[in-house]
């Protein structure tokens, strides 16, 4: 276990120097405190905000492949407080697709929406058609990546029982299980939340065997507009040996988007204002 | 004569050293099985442990470009050699398709995936089954229509259907996915296939093993079977080391009891078959200690030595058997029998070792040990023969010989059945020797007759008895599916490598600076790139290398870029990317069309029962992205399309199904086909089917197509065993001619000695022929062994003949002499031996039955052919053999 020890070193040194040091030792907040804490950090920060994205998807053989798009996030309470669960709201995600150049222009709109199931559409403007897609589950790949769609617009959190398992100089490390075993690949997955930032800094698949075989991590955090952001990450997929790194570019929030840039009308015609 | 000098020197040894004799075999022995067996329980350096290979494959050299292709191919498209489990139930009027059948097949899926175990020779690494390419109901996509434009993804059979109409439902989703039809769920609907990608072949017994003893409790109507090239080959090794363990000692048996019914004392037939375990189990312990792998082949090595170990032995107790009441002296009698026959059997020895050492010229690795190494035994054989053999007699005591010997050798009357017939035989063979000339040129037109039809095949699954489990599960699912016998074909442009051209790049830069600049996007990056590009079509490179550097150029400035910067660098790379795409040949809908084209071609063949392909992919998706209409089966208009489709298919569960249909630089496609036979002469139709469309449609991009999977690697060292055998039989019977003429010192006797095998060989692949049996590997390693057996009994009696007519004077007086010991030899040898080997018939493995049949046949031919053909030649010959 050492790499993985070491990696979360650096992430965590790069967290020391990119936040203010930390006051003095603070109470230890709840279990569901870190939970949600640790969703906001990862999901909801800002009332909206916006990131050019390349992704690099390797192989177990080392052949790569290459996403280029930009995600346009819009959280639907205007708060980001934890506090009885004000951050939770709707959540529109727009993702424009720069390349390959075969699939630019193509667009991907999800809508969350608390407790029912997302709506998702497609547009593939080669055959200029967009499409409702109905996933049974989230749990299906990111464009031929190594990212779960809802590794991308993140996992509910009524999903789970969460359980505190440990708590280590630098983190809280939560246990998280599934409600509903039969939906997910999972038995269930091993959370790093850093105790200052509650960034998520590694997340840890394990099967019903207990056998590790996903692993996803956070490379690098920069401190932008005030916010804690993961600007690099992994996900590893262990029994393939393949893994997907994403870099976050030009990230921004509160750009004050409207809801409609959200809907259908905008598959076809991009906003093209909100997207650079 | 040298060679009764020799002979003397030995037999004087041996005779007056019996017990020195005797130690030295059994410590040798002794010494050489200790070498093998040590290093199986304690690490010797320089020796080896037994290794067992059972893979055919390795009738490949390793470095076989063939066999690398077949290798590297599989790395690329991530394939592995696949078990298949058919579950099927005929009672259910739906098949399968009830909720009680799929909660069993989900049940099973469950145990299948994990089934893997940590791999011993790779700590950290595990082998077993590969569980993310594994095709079961339970975890393959679903992609169809949803509600009112939605397109649905989802597992097939997340979980078991509680109803009859779901599990119909079920089926129904299934036989609309080309990928599924056929290959996951059977044509009729009836039953259902799980296929389970292995780490490596070697694990296949282990699999199948534990599947049967999952599925041995389950109640109901379903039947479960289990099939593929892997599981055939991996059990026929295990079944293979329990045949030899049976084989072998009952062949050996059955020759120790006719041996003991014609030679009446136990005492005496006790040595050659001393002789016969010490040879074979010298030359196994020589194979491991040199490092030898134990191969199919490798493994029949002691069924050969033992005939051949045998054969002298008989010959000197056959002759002391009919000389000791003569002598009534155990010494005198074996000096005279070991005077007489050492030479035939030095030169008998001589010839077997050349048909086997021949082997030694084919191209095929485990078929030059198995030559080289019988060819060793035959040597040992020989050695402990002579010395062994007068040994051990003279260590009888006299006393337990009294009254041993044949009845009618004392007198030239022979009044046993054998001696009356052997008499009778004579004597007809040499007053009608046209008759017999021709019936044998008859039989010999018929048999090069039967020679012409033969029919080269081989298939790993024949090689189990008609009723065995494996062909059993073999012919119930290629009868439901599209096949069980895996073979690929892969597709790439032949490298032809243009000049970067920076001139079509710079306008198109020109053009595309003009509109983003207009846009609000800064000039100083595209002006950037086209300095570099500028640099770039200075260096006179090839095309990707030339836009892979501006690539990197691009995406390094890209990184440090900031605001707008940032997006014109962005689209610089978007420009890039477009000209690379230019190379994706299979994402262009010309290619596709022309691989629907080939699929559909390689479908017409009626072994063919399914081809996987990237266009099914393509037009699956296109379809349900268009409403599911039937018409939008199809491939889309552009490449864009096309990329488009694709990209949707990576967003269900299992994206890299993908890659075993094309790599992700699209430069490199390859067809998945399920042959219903794993035949080669149907994989070689199959071949020539290809060879014919292409010539008729020239493929699009230069592609040029080649096979590779497992089917058509049988195919692959079969020609070259076939080639190969027919080489070295060639060679060696110029070899073994050449050394009968300097035997005999006579060009005739050299000829006339060659054609009782000349007669046998052609006999025995005239019946292959006639009876349609499949020239295959066990078949043609016999060609080898009749050479040396065939020769022994022409040798001998021509040796025999010759001395005779000397001793009488003319042949018509050397006919009841020759008659006489020397045919009682020969018939006694023959029946024997072809009798040891009738148990072999019994074997539940087709090789060893084949074995055992054709050696029977072989030897029984030669002896015939020797008794009848050689004496009416002789007749109408003599005037020139003995002038």
């Amino acid at each position: 276990m050492k790499p993985v020890k070491h990696i979360i070193c650096m992430v965590f040194l790069s967290l020391s120097a990119a936040l203010p040091a930390a006051g003095a030792e603070e109470q230890q907040p709840s279990l569901e405190e870190i939970v949600h804490r640790a969703n906001q950090v990862a999901y909801y920060q800002g009332r909206d905000g916006r990131a050019q994205v390349q992704m690099l998807i390797t192989d177990s053989q080392g052949r790569h492949r290459q996403r280029s798009f930009t995600i346009l996030r819009r959280d639907g309470p205007d708060t980001d407080a934890v506090a009885d669960r004000a951050y939770l709201g709707e959540q529109q995600f727009y993702v424009y697709f720069h390349r390959p150049a075969d699939v630019n222009k193509m667009v991907f709109m999800v809508h969350k929406k608390p407790g029912e199931n997302d709506d998702r559409w497609l547009y593939l403007p080669a055959l200029d058609l967009v499409k409702r897609i109905a996933a049974s589950d989230k749990r299906t790949s990111f464009v031929g990546s190594h990212y779960y769609y809802e590794d991308v617009s993140g996992r509910s959190i009524d999903a789970d029982h969460h359980e505190l398992v440990d708590v280590t100089d630098n983190y809280y490390v939560l246990k998280h299980t599934p409600k509903e075993p039969g939906e997910v690949e999972f038995d269930h997955y091993l959370m790093y939340v850093h105790r200052e930032t509650f960034i998520p800094v590694q997340t840890e698949y394990f099967d019903s065997q207990g056998n590790k075989y996903r692993v996803a991590r956070a490379l690098k955090v920069e401190t932008i507009q005030g916010y804690p952001t993961v600007t690099e990450a992994v996900m590893e997929d262990l029994d393939s040996g393949g893994k997907t790194r994403m870099r976050y570019n030009q990230v921004t929030y509160d750009i004050g988007m409207p809801e409609a840039v959200f809907t259908e009308r905008y598959l076809r015609s991009p906003p093209r204002q909100y997207l650079r | 004569m040298a060679a009764s000098s020799l002979a003397d020197r030995f037999v004087y040894y041996a005779l007056h050293h019996p017990r020195r004799i005797a130690w030295v075999m059994a410590l040798s022995t002794v010494l050489i099985i200790a070498l093998a067996a040590v290093p199986n329980f304690v690490r010797v350096p320089g020796l080896h442990p037994v290794t067992v290979d059972t893979d055919p494959e390795n009738m490949l050299a390793e470095d076989e470009p063939v066999r690398v292709f077949h290798d590297r191919a599989k790395a690329t498209f991530d394939l592995s050699d696949m078990v298949v489990v058919g579950i099927v139930n005929d009672r259910h009027p739906e098949g399968v398709f009830n909720p009680g059948s799929l909660e069993k097949i989900h049940r099973l899926t469950n145990f299948a995936r994990n089934l893997s175990w940590p791999d011993p020779d790779n700590p950290g690494e595990r082998e077993g089954v590969i569980e993310a390419d594994m095709i079961a109901p339970s975890m393959v996509d679903n992609i169809e229509q949803g509600g009112l434009g939605e397109v649905t993804f989802s597992w097939l059979m997340a979980t078991p259907p509680a109803t009859q109409e779901e599990a119909l439902a079920i089926r129904e989703r299934a036989l609309n996915i080309p990928f599924l039809n056929d290959t996951l769920v059977s044509g009729d609907g009836k039953a259902v296939a799980l296929y389970l990608p292995l780490t490596s072949k070697d694990v296949s017994y282990r699999v199948r093993r534990e599947l049967l003893d999952f599925t041995a409790g389950w109640q109901g109507d379903e039947s479960v079977y289990i099939t593929g090239l892997p599981v055939a080959e991996d059990t026929f090794g295990v079944e293979m080391f329990i045949q030899m363990a049976i084989s072998a000692p009952l062949a050996m048996l059955v020759i120790f009891l006719l041996l003991w019914w014609f030679f009446k004392r136990l005492v005496m037939v006790v040595s050659p078959m001393l002789v016969a375990i010490v040879s074979a189990l010298s030359t196994m312990g020589l194979l491991v200690i040199s490092g030898n792998t134990i191969h199919i082949m490798s493994s029949m090595i002691p069924i050969f030595i033992m005939p051949i170990a045998v054969l002298d032995a008989v010959h000197i107790l056959s002759e002391f058997f009919d000389r000791y009441p003569v002598h009534r002296d155990r010494r005198k009698t074996t000096e005279e029998v070991m005077r007489t026959l050492f030479k035939p059997m030095l030169f008998t020895t001589l010839t077997t070792m050349a048909g086997f050492a021949s082997l030694a010229l084919t191209p095929i690795p485990p078929v030059q040990v198995f030559g080289i190494f019988v060819a060793i035994g035959v040597f040992l054989a020989w050695l402990w023969t002579i010395l062994f053999i007068p040994a051990y007699l003279m260590l009888i005591p006299e006393s337990r010989l009294e009254g041993y010997g044949h009845e009618g050798s004392a007198g030239e009357e022979d009044h046993t059945p054998m001696g009356r017939s052997l008499a009778w035989l004579g004597n007809v063979t040499c007053a009608r020797p046209r008759l017999i000339l021709a019936g044998t040129l008859i039989i010999g037109a018929l048999s090069g007759w039967g020679i012409t039809l033969i029919q080269i095949n081989d298939n790993p699954i024949n090689w189990f008895d008609e009723d065995h489990a494996i062909r059993v599960a073999d012919r119930v699912l290629n009868d439901h599916f599209g096949g069980t016998y895996m073979a690929y074909l892969s597709l790439k442009p032949g490298e032809a490598d243009s000049d970067f051209d920076g001139g079509a790049l710079l306008s198109e830069l020109d053009r595309r600076r003009q509109d983003l600049v207009e846009s609000g996007l800064p000039a100083q990056p595209f002006n950037r790139l086209e300095g570099k590009v500028r640099e770039v079509a200075s260096q006179s490179t090839d095309a990707a290398s030339g836009l892979a550097a501006l690539t990197r150029f691009a995406e390094e400035q890209m990184a440090t870029a900031e605001g707008d910067a940032y997006f014109a660098w962005d689209e610089v790379m978007l420009m890039l990317d477009g000209i690379r795409q230019g190379s994706e040949v299979f994402k262009q809908p010309q290619t596709l069309a022309w691989m629907e084209n080939l699929q559909k071609h390689l479908e017409g063949n009626e072994r063919v029962g399914k081809v996987n392909s990237l266009p099914d992919i393509v037009k699956t998706v296109h379809r349900e992205l268009l409403l599911g209409k039937p018409s939008e089966f199809r491939i889309p208009d552009s490449t864009n399309a096309v990329g488009q489709t694709l990209i949707t298919y990576q967003n269900s569960h299992r994206p890299q199904d993908l890659w075993h249909f094309v790599t992700p630089d699209y430069r490199q496609a390859s067809l998945w086909l399920q042959l219903t036979s794993g035949d080669n002469r149907d994989m070689e139709a199959v071949m020539a089917d290809l060879e014919a469309f292409v010539a008729d449609n020239p493929p699009p991009a230069g592609i040029e197509p080649e096979w590779f999977g497992l089917t058509y690697i049988n195919v692959v060292w079969q020609d070259k065993m076939v080639r190969g055998m027919l080489g070295a039989f060639a060679g060696s019977f110029v070899v073994v001619l050449a050394m009968m003429v300097v035997l005999f010192r006579s060009v005739l006797f050299g000829l006339l000695s060659m054609i009782p095998l000349t007669f046998t060989v052609g006999l025995i692949y005239g019946i292959i022929g006639l009876i349609g049996k499949d020239y295959d590997m066990p078949v043609a390693i016999l060609s080898a062994l009749s050479l040396g057996l065939a020769v022994d009994y022409a040798i001998h009696f021509l040796a025999r003949a010759r001395e005779a007519v000397a001793r009488a004077g003319d042949w018509r007086s050397a006919v009841p002499i020759v008659f006489g010991e020397p045919a009682r030899a020969i018939s006694r040898n023959a029946i024997v031996l072809s009798a040891g080997f009738l148990p072999l018939l019994a074997a539940p493995l087709v090789p060893y039955q084949t074995v055992g049949i054709f050696i029977a046949t072989i030897i029984l031919s030669a002896g015939v052919a020797t008794l009848v053909i050689l004496p009416a030649l002789v007749t109408l010959l003599q005037r020139w053999l003995f002038k």
